[in-house]
């Protein structure tokens, strides 16, 4: 196993006085792929955006204790989180795609952060960010349509191809299949296993066969604490812990 | 693909010019609230600080022998006789009293007495005859009396007015000014709280110093009756109707169509309708409270069966389920159960309705209720809805047409009267909000 | 229950009330006098000789002249003002800022012509008239277009904000982070997100606003003018629709003479572009609002 890209010691996160997220410590590795599990309202999604310091958007939102990103703090305050949410990208529950065409949509992180030096390079970074987010086949004739014209599961893929084409080095997807029929959901996994041959990709997941077809380390959480982290392959066969074997059997839930 | 190993901390020259742009365009947002605070800070500042002085007013004490000689030759108090003597002939008693008061002060001027009476204004003779005329037994005795003066001396009290100022002004000199000095010296002209600006009537623009704002409240006050009692249940009927039991089909939406484009209807254009159908048609009087109400209920009914209808649509429907479910009729769950919860929203929309029309003018201008001096106070209900008058917000055109700083002043002072009423109205709209809030 | 829908009819009867009641002045109006003259003369010079040329051309370019004006002041402001409380502002400053500016909207027109009237234009011709601070003579007197305009700019700002506002928080916080979430800055979201987002439902308060400068009468009547004329020049008095009608119908009216009923002909002019505008912007907004339910 690689290096640890990412890892959390003594995470808390606090909603105002409700205690989100307790004392989490997690490593992730790099090029690999990491679920988060656990019932609803455990605290994966808010574990997660903490990763990004997409919590920050939240006036309410207060976050404890050290994360770390190739060693160094992402909540130093010298940390811009805009130069940290450029190496770690995030794919969000329901697709969100602009308002604009489908390559300004792509095209729009590598035109803020400046990635291209001219209108073919900016081209050429769109289209292969849709071919590895498969989904260049079905709208290579229509990059002028708006985004939000597309299906569901497209609009999902296309949301994916929007946050790699900015390159980042670590890829959050909170439940990126939940809103997508079991045909999208197996494209979307073949391109997780994809990406995680160059960067390391998080994944929530309400969906066991999921994390467990996807994820090389698994984590579990409930009531905001991290119960069990370890191999994908010994939580779902060999749980240490009664409350993982209870969730994954489908006694919690 | 671009290796991107660096450092967080490093920094981007790339990411500092955008965090530039960043501030910058945070910087502008912000430099667009405080521009509006500090207009809507200079708005009130102008009002406050031109219109305070209308609530001020100066007065010059004089002791007037009210001489029988000139008020009842007959001497036997007959008031009819008494009233034939004209404001002329209170004149000398005037001047007399101006002359006593340049020896009791020791005034040092070479105005002759008739000059220094010029200082009071002119309404000064009605008032002395007034007074004589509510009460003939004073006559022959020496009252104390204290008469407004002219604008230009309340001015020059005010600071409104300057030496300067007065250069090339025939109503007032300087050797006028150097006696009203030494009279303010002296204690004789002094300036004080104005009550009868806030209770009295217009006057003629020759005595904007005696000009008051109370006349036109009651006509105010008259129209937001008319209004109150027009669109409150109008407005509340057709928000139940729309609510509660219209079905959708075209002409409900019509209806709303309808009800949405007249709240943003210009006001003028229900002047014309005013005029048009009050007055020419059905011949209402011109400048009746009583048109202009109705002109106003026209304007503020879509404001209250919008304001209703979103009162009632926040009442739960479990509510309206289960008052039918213990069998009561669709009539009597509305009207027993949903309107008096959605009576505290809907009172506050009516309040905010009719602050809107309290403040309206345009409409007024065309059913004629500027243009005229409202100079005396309607004495019974019918007086008040149909004798001519005016309007808060009217009266304030009306001093301001007049073009003369005096009655700047005054149109100022009548603003603050305005929005007084119209801080205490929303004050109040929103003290039921809070009151009666109900989280379901 | 009859009387229930009568009550609801009201608004329908109101509106036919207006739409009759001009038109049947203004039918009045055309039979002695030519609507051509009316529509496409370029003079408006009513007197008393019996030979008034009444065109609604230069009052229609007063109105959208002012009107113009106008939403250059409070567009600009009342947007990044919008902005600034939707995206930027704290809780405190919006609980703050927020009932501040609907206090401003809050205020009657008759305070914003007085201002007009007695503060701004005077205050204008200190600044650019005869021997005035920028030593430049372009201001003969207070009343002008820029008085008008600037004044009605300030009652816009929280019409525009107000609105502007509703419609920004209405941009569903999914668009945000996702911006965000690819490392753009807030401004970076603001513009290249949330504003074209919103761009249908903005360009709708703008028409309301526009509807409303263009309606607006004591602001006018007591800062533009009484002059009618096609000029370009800002620091000209001119006239508008709403203050013609106001010096038409005033005074000694005399209900057979053009003069008089052309007032109707301009109201219902008046009435048909307002009522356009309202009509164009009430459905792009419910359909920008559609969009995101
Ligand atoms: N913006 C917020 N403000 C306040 N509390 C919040 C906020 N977001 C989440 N919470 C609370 O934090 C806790 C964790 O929420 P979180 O969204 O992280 O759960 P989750 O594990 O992602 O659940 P789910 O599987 O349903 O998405 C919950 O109790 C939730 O109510
Ligand atoms: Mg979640």
């Amino acid at each position: 196993m690689s290096a640890s890209k990412i890892s959390a010691r003594g995470c808390n996160v606090f909603y105002g006085d409700t205690h989100a997220v307790k004392d989490v410590n997690v490593d992730i590795g790099s090029k690999s792929v990491t679920a988060f599990i656990g019932p609803s309202g455990c605290g994966k999604s808010t574990f997660l955006r903490s990763l990004n310091r997409m919590n920050d958007t939240i006036d309410s939102c207060r976050v404890e204790g050290t994360i770390t990103l190739d060693g160094e703090n992402i909540y130093d305050p010298r940390v811009d989180p805009v130069t940290l949410r450029a190496r770690v990208g995030m794919v969000f529950q329901k697709p969100n795609p602009f308002p604009k065409s489908i390559f300004d949509n792509v095209a729009y992180g590598p035109k803020i952060h400046g990635m291209a030096k001219s209108k073919s390079d900016l081209r050429d970074i769109v289209e292969n960010a849709l071919r590895r987010a498969a989904i260049w086949d079905e709208v290579k004739d229509r990059l002028d349509a708006p985004g939000t014209g597309l299906s569901g599961g497209q609009q999902q893929r296309l949301c994916i191809a929007r946050a790699i084409a900015t390159h980042p080095e670590v890829l959050l997807m909170d439940e990126p299949c939940s809103a997508l029929d079991p045909i999208a959901t197996f494209q979307i996994e073949e391109l997780i296993d994809d990406l995680a041959k160059n960067i390391s990709v998080v994944i929530v997941t309400h969906s066991m066969q999921q994390a467990a077809r996807v994820s090389q380390k698994t984590a579990f959480f409930h009531l905001g604490e991290l119960v069990e982290f370890g191999d994908t392959d010994d939580i779902f066969t060999n749980p240490s812990d009664p409350r993982t074997e209870s969730y994954i059997t489908g006694r919690i839930g | 693909m671009t290796p991107r190993s660096r450092s967080l901390f490093a920094a981007d020259p790339q990411i500092q010019s955008r965090k530039r742009a960043d501030a910058r365009f945070r910087l502008y947002g912000l430099a667009a609230i405080l521009a509006s605070l500090a207009l809507l800070a200079v708005l009130l500042g102008t009002v406050i600080g031109n219109g305070l002085g209308a609530f001020q007013q100066s007065y010059l004490t004089l002791e007037v022998e009210l001489l029988e000689s000139k008020l009842d030759k007959t001497g036997n108090r007959d008031i009819e006789e008494i009233k034939k003597v004209t404001t002329f002939g209170y004149d000398p008693l005037l001047t007399a009293a101006a002359e006593r008061l340049i020896e009791t002060h020791n005034i040092q001027t070479d105005l002759r007495a008739k000059d220094i009476a010029k200082l009071l204004s002119k309404s000064a003779v009605s008032d002395l005859r007034d007074f004589v005329v509510a009460d003939p037994s004073q006559i022959g005795s020496t009252v104390s009396f204290d008469f407004l003066v002219n604008a230009r001396v309340d001015g020059y009290l005010k600071g409104r007015v300057t030496r300067e100022s007065i250069a090339d002004d025939k109503m007032i000199s300087a050797e006028q000014l150097d006696a009203v000095d030494q009279l303010v010296a002296a204690g004789a002209l002094v300036k004080r709280f104005n009550l009868d600006f806030i209770l009295g009537s217009d006057a003629s623009d020759q005595r904007p110093e005696s000009a008051g704002i109370g006349t036109a409240m009651l006509g105010s006050l008259a129209m937001m009756l008319v209004v109150l009692v027009l669109t409150l249940p109008v407005g509340v009927a057709a928000s139940i109707y729309l609510e509660e039991f219209a079905p959708k089909n075209r002409l409900t939406d019509l209806i709303e169509v309808n009800i949405s484009n007249l709240a943003a209807v210009p006001s003028i254009v229900f002047g014309i309708l005013g005029l048009a159908v009050f007055i020419n048609i059905l011949h209402l009087p011109m400048s009746a409270p009583l048109v202009g109400g109705l002109v106003l209920s026209l304007m503020t009914l879509p404001t209250i069966i919008i304001s209703s209808r979103a009162a009632m649509k926040s009442v739960p429907p479990s509510i309206r389920d289960a008052a039918l479910g213990v069998g009561a009729s669709r009539m009597q769950a509305v009207f027993h159960h949903v309107l008096p919860l959605a009576a505290p929203g809907i009172l506050t929309g009516t309040i905010i309705g009719l602050a809107q029309a309290l403040g309206e003018t345009a409409p007024l201008l065309l059913i004629g209720m500027v243009g005229f001096i409202a100079s005396t106070a309607p004495e019974t209900m019918g007086d008040a809805l149909l004798a001519p008058n005016t309007a808060l917000p009217a009266q304030i055109f009306e001093w301001a047409k007049r073009a003369d700083p005096a009655f700047y002043e005054r149109a100022w002072g009548g603003i603050i009267v305005l929005l007084v009423f119209l801080v205490a109205m929303n004050a109040i709209a929103i003290l039921l909000r809070r009151r009666f809030e109900r989280r379901w | 229950m009859g009387l229930l829908i009568s009550a609801a009819s009201i608004a329908i009867l109101v509106t036919i009330g207006i739409v009759l009641s001009m038109v049947f002045e203004t039918v009045h109006f055309f039979r002695i006098y030519d609507w051509t003259n009316f529509f496409f003369g370029s003079t408006w010079s009513p007197n008393f000789r019996g030979d008034s040329e009444l065109a609604i051309l230069p009052l229609l370019w007063g109105t959208l002249y002012i009107s113009a004006v106008a939403l250059l002041v409070a567009v600009p402001v009342g947007l990044f003002a919008a902005v600034y409380l939707a995206e930027f502002a704290g809780p405190r400053v919006r609980a703050t800022a927020k009932p501040l500016l609907e206090l401003l909207a809050g205020i009657p027109t008759i305070v914003y012509g007085l201002f007009a009237l007695i503060t701004v234009g005077p205050g204008l011709v200190q600044l650019f008239g005869e021997g005035g601070f920028f030593g430049v003579s372009w201001m003969a007197g207070a009343s002008s277009v820029l008085t008008a305009g600037l004044v009605m700019g300030i009652m816009l700002i929280p019409f525009v904000s107000s609105l502007s506002d509703d419609i920004i928080n209405a941009v569903p916080q999914s668009l945000r982070d996702g911006s965000l979430g690819l490392g753009a800055t807030r401004s970076e979201t603001i513009r290249q997100v949330v504003l074209p987002a919103a761009l249908p439902g903005i360009v709708g308060a703008i028409l309301l606003a526009a509807s409303r400068a263009i309606g607006e009468t004591m602001i006018v009547v007591m800062g533009a003018g009484a002059v009618a004329k096609i000029s370009g020049n800002p620091f000209e008095a001119m006239t508008t629709i709403t203050t013609r009608i106001v010096s038409q119908l005033t005074g000694d009216s005399d209900f057979t003479s053009p003069e008089t009923l052309v007032a109707f002909a301009l109201g219902i002019s008046l009435f048909v572009l307002t009522l356009g505008l309202n009509l164009v912007a009430l459905a792009v907004v419910r359909k920008y609002r559609e969009q995101y339910e």
